[in-house]
């Protein structure tokens, strides 16, 4: 490897890499498209469907993640009820469907029911701070995780959607028939990718500035006129949304949902990932729920068998010891080291030419 | 200056905490245009009155009345903290409270925060007219950054910046909300001389160029003495004097306040 090959490289990427500056959202439709290709792989035989089961974990957790994000990495807020409003979506849209109504009006009636409260638990996060919050809203988890498994209109282990979901009312994918399980994928790439841009709309507007202003200094937030009722109510209402989001692409893509899953382990694995992956930054997150979720299902599984998850364990605890920001940062530390190298050899080929 | 109007006035006011008087019966007036020091030994209650200004503290007895927008008194007490801002009443911290962990120009944008009139809905969307209001604030941030001579560096985060660039962030945020009276709670601390001086030419520029008022308080003399037009000197909360520079230094009350501390 010489410099000159690595301008060269630099040279061919360079109007790409400007265009997508230019235009920061492109780069989440471009990773999105590269990630659909995964909908291909089985029907080529070069990956079995569980495998992209798992990578549709990845998205569903990626998506969950990300307004959590919101909470622990802008707003200096913390729930440990996730899980509860992931059940909400999954359960809820099946729930819906199944007593007759259209996918698309089940979706905006869950939406409309966890979104409500998440704005109850934003009012009551201006009472209660730190620790009392995070055993607040660990007990609004709980108490959701108890309707699913004890009231009779959630049936039991699980809901089947029957049939499938229907998209405009004619669009049928069923997770029984393998293309429209690829079709399902897909739809669950769009999803993120569309949640992923409404993330970046959002922090990079007025609401991410005066949710980081609100919570690195109150004082200094309301002096400009920032309410913090209004944002702690945004923040608690944008993260059990896209919860919620995730639950909904949960049902979308497996359509069997069991009522027991969405407890605690659920709420501190999505911590996991936010901690891991990268606070305040969406591609951080999406890394996050790879490391958690992927890594350990899709790489050490077939290596280690039921150990993974010890090694997935330490892996995890290196990575908050070298990267407290969350892994996504050794970005940073590539990039300085790849300019590093390219001076290096830049110097070796003036002292070549002596 | 007696046919200027009034913009702040003050009509004692009282502020307690506990058994202790913060505040003490104190009543002063800041005119249009004016550049007003307030001073005290340490504790005096300086920060507290600003405080209460500002409407962080609720429970001060007396009345504040501020000159709106449209050159209406109203009682400051009608309004929520958060409402102060949009009269055109904005302060600065003791201790610099900035974002750290955003850009020096999304700091300044914080400033506008209440300028701006799309929602969120708009914001995810990524509408024209949410486009076009972003970019009027950046520009906006661009004149001001360029003002103060930290254009620049705009782009590089608040973390790591040394302290006289940090307090010029503060000054700078104030500036985005189009104040009316902007209120500096020791502007100059922390400074070096020669930043002390700049601060002095640029409060001035800011009073010029802005059309502003300014209430400040302040520890340096020299610094209170070379800015303002009339200074109020307050001890244990209760008012001593207020007049011009020269006499102020002159008055026998303040001389005794001060009397055994430096400068
Ligand atoms: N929130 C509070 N609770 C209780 N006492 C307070 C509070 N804030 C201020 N005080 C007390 O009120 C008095 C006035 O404090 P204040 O901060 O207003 O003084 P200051 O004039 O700004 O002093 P400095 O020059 O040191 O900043 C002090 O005795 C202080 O200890
Ligand atoms: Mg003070």
């Amino acid at each position: 490897m010489n410099v000159k090959f690595l301008t060269k490289i630099e040279e061919l990427l360079g109007p790409f890499s400007a265009k997508l500056r230019k235009h920061p959202n492109l780069t989440f439709v471009v990773f999105g498209l590269l990630l659909c290709l995964v909908a291909l792989l089985p029907h080529l035989g070069l990956m079995n469907f569980g495998t992209m089961s798992i990578i549709a974990y990845i998205t569903i957790y990626a998506v969950t993640a990300l307004g959590l994000n919101i909470l622990l990495g802008f707003s200096g807020l913390i729930s440990l009820g996730t899980a509860g409003f992931v059940g909400a979506g999954a359960l809820g849209t099946a729930v819906f469907i199944e007593m007759g109504l259209p996918f698309e009006l089940a979706v905006v009636l869950v939406l409309t029911i966890s979104g409500s409260i998440g704005a109850l638990i934003g009012l009551f996060s201006l009472k209660v701070e730190g620790i009392y919050l995070a055993i607040a809203t660990l007990f609004v988890g709980e108490i959701l995780r108890q309707i699913y498994t004890q009231v009779p209109i959630f049936g039991g282990n699980s809901i089947q959607i029957d049939g499938g979901i229907k998209l405009l009312g004619f669009i049928e994918l069923s997770q029984i028939f393998k293309e429209q399980r690829s079709m399902l994928f897909v739809l669950l790439v769009i999803i993120m990718v569309l949640m992923m841009i409404a993330m970046n709309n959002i922090i990079k507007s007025k609401t991410g500035r005066a949710l980081l202003a609100m919570s690195r200094s109150e004082h200094a937030a309301q002096a400009m006129g920032i309410s913090l009722l209004k944002y702690r109510l945004t923040a608690f209402v944008l993260a059990t949304l896209f919860a919620t989001v995730g639950g909904i692409m949960y049902a979308m893509y497996f359509q069997t949902i069991p009522t027991t899953s969405w407890s605690l382990d659920l709420s501190l694995f999505i911590i996991a990932m936010v901690v891991v992956g990268g606070f305040k930054s969406i591609y951080g997150t999406f890394l996050g729920a790879f490391i958690i979720h992927g890594i350990p299902n899709l790489i050490l599984k077939d290596l280690l068998g039921d150990i993974s998850y010890i090694f997935s364990g330490v892996l995890i605890i290196l990575v908050i010891i070298f990267y407290p920001n969350g892994f996504v940062y050794i970005w940073v530390d590539i990039k300085k080291g790849y300019s590093k190298l390219k001076k290096r050899l830049q110097k070796d080929v003036t002292t070549d030419g002596k | 200056m007696e046919s200027k109007k009034t913009i702040l006035e003050l009509n004692k006011v009282s502020m307690h905490f506990g058994g202790l008087t913060a505040v003490d019966e104190l009543s002063l007036d800041v005119k249009e245009g004016e550049i007003v020091g307030l001073i005290g030994p340490n504790g005096a209650g300086k920060t507290t009155v600003f405080n209460c200004v500002t409407q962080f503290y609720k429970e001060y007895t007396g009345d504040i009345y501020f000159q709106n927008h449209d050159g209406d008194q109203v009682d400051l007490r009608d309004y929520k903290v958060t409402d102060i801002a949009k009269l055109g009443l904005i302060r600065t911290f003791q201790n610099v409270e900035l974002v750290k962990d955003l850009s020096i120009l999304d700091n300044l944008l914080i400033g506008a925060h209440h300028h701006y009139e799309t929602g969120i809905i708009q914001h995810i969307l990524h509408t024209k007219k949410a486009r076009s209001e972003e970019k009027r604030m950046k520009e906006k941030a661009y004149e001001i950054l360029k003002f103060l001579k930290i254009y620049e560096i705009k782009d590089f985060y608040v973390a790591g910046q040394p302290y006289g660039i940090l307090k010029k962030i503060e000054i700078a945020r104030t500036l985005m909300s189009d104040p009316k009276l902007i209120i500096l709670d020791e502007p100059a601390a922390g400074l070096n001389d020669q930043e002390t001086d700049e601060l002095e030419t640029l409060i001035h520029q800011i009073r010029e160029n802005y059309h502003t008022t300014i209430l400040l308080i302040e520890h340096d003399m020299g610094f209170v003495m070379n800015i303002c037009d009339r200074v109020c000197a307050i001890n244990f909360g209760k008012f001593l004097a207020m007049d011009i520079p020269k006499n102020i230094q002159k008055n026998p009350s303040v001389q005794e306040a001060y009397l055994g501390k430096d400068e």
